[in-house]
């Protein structure tokens, strides 16, 4: 048993820290304040290599194992869990389907471009019937000639206003439930479909959300990803592989939360003492301490799994859910930490709190996690 | 064609240095990184080959523990590295450190300039890049903040107390550059990835004439202390010349 980084990981590791701290925490305050879409840093994070990690050199990817993976995501997302977490979902949700899913034709294609960073992915699978309960959605593809037609609505889907590239689910046999969904490689371009409602939300701000509305929307045959009738399979595959991913951004975030808390404990002094000789802050500050290391070494070891090629699904489960969780509650601790100064727009904390809330609902609510986790324990 | 060695050293990053209770320094944690300065000697390197054309060489003193300050500094662009590796090749001084580049450098490279950082994180002694083209008889101009090569010729301008100093040395030369010469890179994940497949030569103690002895004994390593006082005076005339005579007296203002 080994819990050492290799030494490429840990400068991996160490670049993608000192990337976040040059270009996003000059900006991350700014592009949560006003909702705006870091640009400018995905095409320095496509310059670095960065949007392709786990994925063949072939394909533009790197060819990395997921622990790396699951490092850079949390150090980018110490900085900003919204560009962490726009990383994730192009790489996680968006181009994984692709890799796993598509033909040699597809994957050169589209998922080359999502590799280089040419091009942005979405993933267009929840609908405003059909949140945790997958299977309930209403969005129709139907075969017309060499041609599918695609009308329905997405929700929620996050990059969905700058993806050049989407991953959309839609129903291709009613009869057959979750059996009858199918899978869909669709450019922006593509006439029918239209970017909706921007949401304005609560925390990953610079992470932009819309609705896909989908009218008429004629996908050529050879866009199927998959099979006919395994969109349901592809998209749980999907969202276990990316759940590595948000257990590693919710790790950053609560890192974050730490770091903020040890600093300001340090040089707050309240009765002639800094706050940190206290200790009420001291445990706080520990137990912050060992609820990351732990929710870390979950995420590592689901990532772990994955690399070794068996199954872990309810290891992705369990240190999402744990994960999500614990930054939620420290995140409230940090900014208790701060007192007043913790509440004010522009301290990281009162940002971090926001953002680690999304956490326990995307990709999976923590309920659901639960779901799959007593799943496979009860079986 | 111009033939770069760069020199670089990894050390203690004092993020993680820890202070005890009587001024020890704390160790235990210390995690390790590529001197700071250093970034600036590989990534100036790699600029003038851009321009000039040539090769890269990075090479460095220490212990196996620096296999990974290798790779870091492969990642940034050098061709290959010539690691002088012994496990008695930790906490040297800056003569022996420079005796060992020097022989390394004279008996297996071809150069025309070598390039060094000013000084190291740790230590910061600013005598390896000296003492190295004192040991190789070439020329050495410290703290250069802007560089050039013309007609075999190094142009460098050197940062000084009172102004900007240019001066010109014929190649081969050494020179030490400050951290305003440029931004050094972040290696990107394919640059590291890239980096394990770079030849590293390796070369022991045994291989080596030996090391002179130094000339300098380390007796004890405390952590540096700024004595604070907590003095209050009153906003008035009385008040203003006693802060004066206090700073006079602390020797703050003479």
């Amino acid at each position: 048993m080994d819990f050492k980084l290799t030494e490429e990981q840990e400068l991996i590791r160490a670049n993608m820290r000192e990337f976040a701290r040059q270009y996003v925490d000059p900006i991350a305050v700014e592009i949560d304040e006003n909702s705006r879409y870091p640009a400018e840093v995905m095409a320095k994070l496509a310059e670095g290599d960065w949007m392709g990690m786990p994925y063949p050199q072939e394909y533009g990817g790197a060819g990395v194992d997921y622990v790396t993976y699951a490092c850079v995501i949390e150090e980018l997302s110490r900085s900003c869990a919204a560009t962490g977490f726009t990383l994730s979902c192009h790489t996680g949700l968006a181009s994984g389907p692709i890799y796993y899913f598509g033909t040699e034709t597809q994957k050169q294609k589209y998922l080359a471009p999502l590799c280089k960073g040419q091009h942005i992915g979405a993933f267009a699978l929840t609908e405003p019937g059909a949140g945790t309960d997958v299977g309930a959605g209403s969005t129709t593809a139907v075969l017309d000639g060499d041609e599918y037609v695609l009308n329905g609505t997405k929700t929620f889907t996050s990059n969905g206003p700058v993806a050049d590239t989407f991953v959309i689910f839609a129903v291709t046999d009613k009869a057959a439930g979750t059996k009858g969904m199918s899978a869909f490689i669709v450019s922006k371009d593509t006439p029918g479909l239209k970017v909706g409602e921007h949401f304005m939300k609560m925390g990953i701000r610079a992470s932009q959300t819309s609705e896909i509305i989908l009218h008429d929307c004629r996908v050529p045959k050879e866009n199927l990803l998959g099979k006919e009738g395994q969109g349901f399979r592809i998209a749980m595959q999907t969202l276990d592989n990316g759940r590595i991913g948000v257990a590693a951004q919710a790790v950053g975030i609560a890192q974050a939360a730490l770091d903020e808390s040890i600093s300001y404990s340090k040089q707050r002094i309240q009765f002639g003492k800094p706050i940190s000789k206290n200790q009420a802050i001291q445990w706080m500050l520990a137990d912050m301490a060992t609820d990351i290391a732990a929710a870390r070494f979950l995420t590592y070891y689901a990532a772990y799994l994955k690399d070794q090629g068996q199954p872990y699904s309810k290891e992705a489960s369990m240190a999402k859910l744990f994960a999500a969780e614990m930054a939620s509650r420290h995140t409230s601790k940090a900014v208790q930490i701060h007192g007043g100064y913790g509440y004010v727009k522009g301290q990281k904390v009162e940002r971090l709190m926001r953002d680690a809330k999304i956490t326990e609902i995307y990709e999976g609510t923590s309920e659901a996690q639960r779901m799959v986790i007593a799943g496979s324990i009860l079986r | 064609m111009l033939n770069i060695v760069t020199c670089f050293k990894w050390v203690i990053d004092e993020a993680y240095i820890k202070v005890g209770a009587s001024r020890e320094l704390d160790l235990e944690w210390a995690d390790y990184k590529l001197s700071d300065y250093d970034r600036n000697a590989i990534e100036e390197a790699m600029r003038i080959a851009d321009i000039e054309g040539g090769t890269v060489t990075a090479v460095t003193v220490g212990s196996s523990d620096a296999t990974k300050g290798i790779k870091d500094a492969l990642s940034r662009g050098p061709e290959k590295a010539i690691f002088i590796n012994d496990p008695a090749f930790t906490d040297l001084e800056p003569s022996q450190t420079a005796s060992l580049l020097a022989e390394v450098i004279a008996s297996r490279l071809q150069y025309d300039l070598i390039i060094c950082g000013e000084g190291s994180s740790d230590l910061y002694a600013q005598q390896v890049g000296p003492r190295l083209a004192e040991l190789l008889d070439i020329p050495c101009i410290a703290f250069v903040s802007k560089l050039d090569i013309k007609e075999r010729q190094v142009i460098a301008e050197r940062k000084m107390e009172d102004g900007i100093e240019v001066v010109t040395a014929p190649l081969p030369a050494l020179v030490t550059v400050l951290p305003d010469i440029n931004s050094p890179r972040i290696p990107g994940l394919k640059d590291t990835l890239g980096a394990a497949k770079k030849s590293v030569i390796s070369i022991g103690k045994e291989e080596l004439t030996g090391m002179a002895k130094p000339h300098l004994e380390t007796t004890a390593i405390e952590a540096a202390t700024m004595e604070r006082h907590c003095i209050k005076f009153n906003p008035d005339a009385e008040g203003i010349k006693q802060f004066v005579d206090a700073l006079l007296k602390e020797g703050v203002m003479g």
